[in-house]
């Protein structure tokens, strides 16, 4: 039983159905199946297929961003549920947002799926985020990569802030800062002392990849 | 393999240059021409036909006078819509009011090689690998003869129809065959092909397109060839090609008149020899550049290169419009585009039935073969332009925008799911690499060609018909050398 409910999870999550994917979480917690093995088994496995059918070019942005939200629909139930000590399998933590006075949503959502599918545990904390709020998310999750998002050229020095910020706090070291955005290019992520820039989501997951050091 | 349908552009709209007084005060010219300037036919084939039927012809200039009435009568006779045959069925042309039928350009005679880059001049393998392309795409509907097989002396144009047909299952107009004896095989040919004559009379695998002479005279071969395959049934375009300040006057509405009266004369002739040929009616004009004489097709202003359709259908019969064509000599300049970027959008508006020429380069000579499938992407933006807009519950959305909120993106939502993929059609500038990046359209107009001329083989006719096409090539071949 706990094996089909976990395929159906997966399967849920391959193709997009964020209702469907509630309800056999619930099930899966009603019959007393292992949380842990629901994300690990089910969820995590599809959300990577999705990841690979996306990169195959079968499925569109729509398809991606489906998938995610019926993983996290369903993680929304689960992992409340996981007892203490238990953890998700992932390749790296990462705190996005996007920067103080910078309403600008979609990029930074999408660079989240992407990021996610790929198996990094995103924690998105919305956009108009100043560096208090990131410096703290960051501490409170502790994430491996901080990521930042631009829209403005009058918010992209936002970014810089951030990178101060982070100095201040004494976490700097810790943390690596990839930043994106219409304006910004590799050579003002260079300025500014961040680790990596992307122009796109795909090339986010790259990025974030060679920043934790792990294969591609 | 899957093989792409035939979509030409089909429109609602229609675009009106010229008024109904306009257009009876250009007709009204053009009869005048006919009846006291008169046209020129270097034929006694065609000066017979017309003295028959009560012209006044002057055997020594060979110049026709056509009375009002005769022309009337002549004109009562032309088919406005038929069908164009196909070697496919499935590709046969039904002509009708709403749809622009186009094809390639034609007749080059310079290419640069696809394998080596260098210039050279065309050969049948060329018409051959056009002939191959054209039968892949979608945007055309017919096959003209691209570029001319200079490597085959007297006979090329039966030689180009031979390669076309081994490479191409749609409806081909050749733009090359010229004279009695060369008509006479393309009829045998197209015979065999059929199997019957009363079958090329009733679904015409191929037509013919012959040129005036600019101002008022006809090109015996042309004229006598029309004649040989006009009492096959095969339909004819007149085109007459004049140029505003040299063979032409230079004030608009006297050139369409020039022009009128060419197509006119010789349409009149063809339903005199045989009442019922399907004509075409087509003026392609251009401009001499006052200072140096240059031929220019695409000045500045050229408000109603598209008039001469609105002429046409004035007199009853379908046109051939004139499309694309750019003097530039580069394959991808901003040039190339700018000059042409509204021709199938203005000649699908004025409701020209047949249209070419889609992929040539400098003033209709100079073949690049990936060009074609940057012009069709040309072609694609105005047939996309012209489509009806759906409104309904399904496409106005408006619940899922509730749903989404002011602020929020609508990726997550399952209508975006159904209709993002088709929402936006990909142009040549919008091809994706495996990185996600954008590529270079030439790139992949490049790729494209090579795929084509790689995957897509159509069915050349049967062996028994091969045999047939190579004997009367022979045929002519010894005739004409003799």
């Amino acid at each position: 039983m706990s094996e089909e409910l976990i395929g159906k999870l997966k399967q849920a999550v391959i193709d997009g159905e964020p209702e469907d994917a509630e309800i056999f979480a619930k099930q899966a917690l009603d019959q007393s199946v292992d949380p842990l093995d629901c994300i690990n088994l089910g969820l995590t496995p599809g959300i990577q297929e999705v990841g690979e059918l996306f990169s195959k070019g079968d499925y569109y942005l729509p398809e991606l961003i489906i998938g995610a939200d019926a993983m996290k629909a369903a993680l929304d139930i689960l992992e409340p549920a996981l007892v203490s000590g238990q953890e998700r399998e992932v390749v790296g933590r990462v705190v996005l947002g996007t920067v103080a006075g910078d309403l600008h949503e979609i990029g930074k959502t999408l660079v989240g799926t992407m990021l996610t599918a790929n198996g990094f545990l995103v924690t998105d904390i919305g956009v108009d985020q100043n560096s208090e709020a990131f410096v703290a998310a960051i501490k409170e999750n502790k994430a491996d990569i901080v990521g930042a998002s631009a829209l403005l050229t009058t918010t992209m020095l936002q970014q810089k802030k951030l990178i101060e910020a982070l100095e201040s706090a004494g976490i700097r070291d810790s943390v690596k800062v990839m930043i994106g955005g219409a304006p910004v290019t590799d050579l003002y992520a260079q300025e500014i002392g961040a680790d990596g820039y992307a122009e796109d989501a795909i090339s986010a997951v790259d990025i974030a990849y060679r920043l934790m050091d792990a294969p591609v | 393999m899957e093989r792409p349908p035939i979509e030409p552009i089909r429109t609602s709209q229609e675009l009106s240059f010229l008024n109904d007084q306009q257009l009876d005060n250009l007709q009204e010219a053009t009869l005048r021409v006919l009846e006291t300037t008169g046209v020129q036919f270097p034929s006694q084939k065609a000066l017979a036909i017309f003295a028959g039927h009560g012209a006044e012809v002057d055997d020594d200039s060979q110049i026709v006078k056509i009375p009002r009435e005769l022309v009337f009568k002549a004109m009562s006779t032309i088919p406005r819509y038929f069908t164009l045959g196909a070697r496919d069925p499935e590709f046969d042309l039904k002509l009708q009011e709403g749809i622009s039928f186009f094809t390639n350009d034609g007749c080059g005679h310079n290419v640069i090689d696809f394998k080596t880059g260098e210039r050279r001049a065309s050969r049948k393998d060329d018409v051959g690998m056009m002939a191959r392309i054209n039968d892949y795409l979608s945007s055309m509907a017919f096959s003209w003869t691209m570029v001319s097989a200079q490597d085959c002396g007297v006979t090329s144009p039966l030689h180009e129809l031979d390669v076309t047909w081994k490479n191409n299952t749609k409806h081909y107009q050749s733009v090359t065959m010229m004279g009695e004896i060369i008509c006479r095989y393309g009829v045998e040919m197209a015979t065999v092909l059929r199997g019957s004559l009363e079958e090329v009379r009733r679904r015409p695998p191929i037509s013919l397109i012959v040129c005036t002479i600019a101002p008022l005279m006809q090109d015996k071969e042309a004229i006598e060839g029309a004649l040989v395959l006009g009492e096959a049934g095969i339909p004819i375009v007149v085109m007459s090609m004049p140029t505003l300040g040299t063979t032409a006057p230079a004030a608009y509405a006297g050139a369409l008149v020039i022009g009128d009266a060419e197509v006119i004369s010789a349409t009149v002739l063809m339903q005199l020899a045989n009442p019922g040929t399907p004509v075409f009616h087509s003026i392609l004009h251009a401009w001499a550049d006052p200072r140096t004489g240059a031929y220019v097709g695409y000045p500045l202003d050229s408000r109603v290169r598209y008039a001469p359709v609105e002429m046409a259908h004035h007199w009853g019969m379908p046109a051939l419009g004139g499309a694309f064509g750019t003097e530039s000599p580069a394959l991808d300049s901003w040039r190339s585009a700018a000059e042409v970027t509204t021709d199938p959008l203005l000649v699908a508006l004025a409701g020209a039935e047949i249209v070419t020429g889609i992929g040539l380069r400098d003033t209709y000579t100079l073949l690049y073969p990936e060009a074609i499938i940057l012009d069709d992407d040309i072609y694609h933006r105005a047939r996309y332009s012209l489509m009806d807009m759906e409104v309904n519950p399904e496409t106005l959305a408006v619940d899922v925008i509730d749903i989404v909120k002011p602020g929020g993106h609508f990726l997550g939502q399952k209508h975006t799911r159904k209709h993002m993929r088709t929402a936006m059609v990909r142009s040549v500038s919008h091809q994706i690499n495996e990185k996600g990046k954008y590529r270079h359209p030439v790139e992949y107009a490049r790729e494209k060609v090579k795929w084509i001329m790689d995957n897509h083989h159509p069915e050349p006719p049967s062996e028994n018909v091969q045999d047939e096409i190579n004997r009367i090539i022979a045929n002519a071949e010894k005739e004409l050398i003799e």
